[in-house]
């Protein structure tokens, strides 16, 4: 990777005045400035070495490298109509979920802005949620760490896919490594679900209201409107305040059906998916000043399990940014998720899933304004048996144009 | 306009006397512009908007005389310039300073700005600032073309043409220039607009005359 390092030190050099003239070329306006369409993206190569099962949301039993490319396409129409579209391929939403490959439009909306202060804007399309902070800022290039938090990461024992039989069954599945193709997280990154929002900022107040076809734990393919419908919906906001350009804080909410169709079949009689849901209630806040950025987000979230009764967890973390140099920048992540507990079917509770705490820690270097490297340090530790990444080497490449 | 062309025209024959008068050289002319940007849309793709945009400046060039030897009597540069922040906008977006200049960012408003460049001849990040706290400053000590962006706002753009030479002047945003109190001899005039637009002619000065250099020059 250090090789890699001196290498892209050198390419940055040579290539800058390219990537400038390609950045540039890639965007046009119309004469009078009406029509404006800028395209944009992020080349991402990761690598990840792991001592363990990968953790949180990288698949796969190994070491894997992962390569990605993004695409960006904003186009302004007049001050009132907005639209982005993402495209990504790589080798899947997460890191190695589709190992042969993957191509997708990961979000596409439509903004419409009737007054130019953005006291309010309308959204429709699949987009990230407006649920806590973190989403703002989930883009390799901005990201000082290469994974996401715990909080929208870690899977735990749920799944949207059946219910379980029993609630010794459901307890049991602490006791085996993640299945990741059925488990979900509280949040799943930055969750590009679709349907519609309300937001804006009036004064020093910013809200944001959406309505959602999926869970914010959803996974990437129930996300689009063609995967599922709005049947049994989601409702999403966050209200924030800024009381100066130092400080902001914020409380968010979400609500709904986290069940996929296909756990119709085994859902108790006379329930449907619909009854059972997840309710999640989160607050962050952040502050930056001079050469320092720090972020904390804390969320609660209920799923109610059918069998089983109501699962709750609780999970945080802390972040601190650090510049020691134009280039050359420190984060660490503390987080940590606790799990309640749940009746064993024999008189007595459980923790229905294993409390895990994790700290992160990275360094990044800016080449230039469109070279960035990062190098990432993780040490988790979840309590049981089953330890899944408990020390996690990162490294990541990013070239922004 | 006729009062601005009556103005400019005194002036013109205020400073030639002025030159005559002392045995220095002075020249004039316009650097053709390119045409004012477009008003630069912001694409905040997961929040509002915060604060009202201005419109970009309207281009203008920097034009310098290059090879002239120093006055006699020259110093260093000691002055502060000012290059603020406002309405998520440089301005002035483009500006020329002797080598050893300090120029100071004020941010004119209510939410964090940043300057940063990673440009050969500064290389400098100044962290996130507040409106009413001490403006961060940079001393330029190296000349080059000093790029200025702002991580917080992508779009945000301005240059620091930092000089080794006390002969420089910024023209208006008609391309109308006019530099004074040069010494006489054979040297080369530049003007420069931005990373893909320069232009240099030669230029021969002689004491107590006003030359005439326009930009581009005939072909």
């Amino acid at each position: 990777m250090l090789v890699l390092l001196l290498a892209a030190s050198q390419l940055a050099n040579a290539q800058e005045a390219l990537l400038q003239r390609l950045d540039d070329a890639l965007t046009y306006q119309s004469s009078g400035g009406l029509f404006r369409s800028d395209l944009s993206g992020l080349v991402d190569v990761e690598g990840y070495f792991i001592d363990h099962r990968p953790p949180g949301l990288l698949f796969g039993n190994a070491d894997l490298f992962n390569p990605r490319l993004s695409l960006f396409l904003d186009t302004h129409l007049g001050s009132q109509f907005y639209s982005l579209v993402q495209f990504r391929a790589d080798r899947g939403f997460d890191p190695r979920a589709m190992p042969d490959g993957d191509a997708r439009f990961d979000e596409y909306l439509l903004r419409w802005t009737p007054w130019e202060d953005g006291r309010l804007n309308v959204q429709v399309g699949k987009f990230a949620t407006v649920f806590g902070k973190w989403v703002q800022r989930h883009d390799s290039w901005q990201n000082p760490f290469i994974t996401a938090p715990l909080a929208y990461e870690n899977v735990t024992t749920i799944t949207d896919q059946a219910a379980p039989g029993t609630r010794a069954a459901f307890l049991g599945r602490r006791n085996v490594a993640d299945t990741k193709a059925t488990w979900l997280p509280v949040v799943w990154g930055p969750a590009y679900t679709s349907g519609a929002s309300v937001f804006g900022q009036l004064d020093k107040f910013d809200y944001a209201f959406e309505f959602k076809n999926a869970s914010i734990s959803s996974r990437p393919n129930a996300w689009d409107a063609k995967d599922l419908g709005w049947e049994n919906p989601t409702v999403s906001a966050r209200l924030a305040h800024t009381p100066n350009a130092a400080w902001n804080y914020g409380v968010s909410a979400s609500h709904g059906a986290y069940l996929l169709p296909a756990a119709d079949a085994t859902v108790p009689g006379g329930y449907s998916r619909s009854s059972y849901r997840q309710t999640t209630i989160g607050t962050d806040l952040s502050w930056s000043h001079h050469g320092w950025q720090v972020w904390g987000e804390a969320m609660v979230a209920r799923f109610q399990v059918p069998n089983v009764g109501n699962a709750d967890t609780f999970t945080y973390f802390v972040e601190a940014k650090y510049k020691f140099t134009p280039s050359l920048f420190a984060a660490v992540r503390w987080n940590q998720q606790l799990f309640d507990t749940v009746p064993d079917g024999a008189g007595g509770a459980q923790h229905w899933d294993r409390n895990i705490f994790r700290v992160d820690t990275a360094l990044s270097y800016r080449f230039t304004r469109h070279l960035q490297g990062k190098l990432q340090y993780s040490l988790s530790h979840e309590n049981g048996p089953v330890q899944q990444g408990e020390q996690l080497w990162a490294a990541q490449l990013t070239v922004k144009f | 306009m006729q009062l601005t062309r009556i103005t400019t025209a005194v002036a013109l024959l205020l400073g030639t006397l002025v030159a005559a008068a002392q045995g220095t050289a002075s020249v004039e002319g316009t650097v053709t512009l390119p045409k004012p940007p477009s008003q630069v849309k912001i694409n905040p793709r997961y929040a509002a908007q915060a604060g009202a945009l201005l419109p970009p400046e309207p281009p203008t060039a920097v034009v310098f005389l290059e090879g002239a030897p120093l006055p006699a009597d020259d110093k260093p540069a000691t002055n502060v310039v000012q290059v603020a922040q406002k309405g998520m906008q440089f301005g002035p977006g483009l500006i020329a300073v002797r080598k050893g200049t300090r120029v100071e960012f004020p941010n004119g408003d209510d939410f964090y700005h940043n300057v940063f460049s990673y440009s050969k001849a500064k290389r400098f990040d100044l962290g996130r600032f507040l409106k009413d706290e001490k403006p961060a400053a940079v001393t330029f000590d190296q000349p080059g073309v000093v790029k200025l962006y702002c991580e917080i706002h992508e779009h945000m753009r301005g240059s620091v043409v930092v000089l080794d030479t006390p002969y420089f002047v910024k023209s208006d945003t008609n391309g109308v220039y006019r530099l004074t109190g040069l010494p006489a001899g054979q040297f080369k005039l530049k003007a420069w607009i931005d990373d893909k637009i320069s232009f240099e002619q030669p230029v021969e000065l002689k004491p107590g005359a006003a030359s005439r250099v326009n930009f581009p020059g005939s072909p």
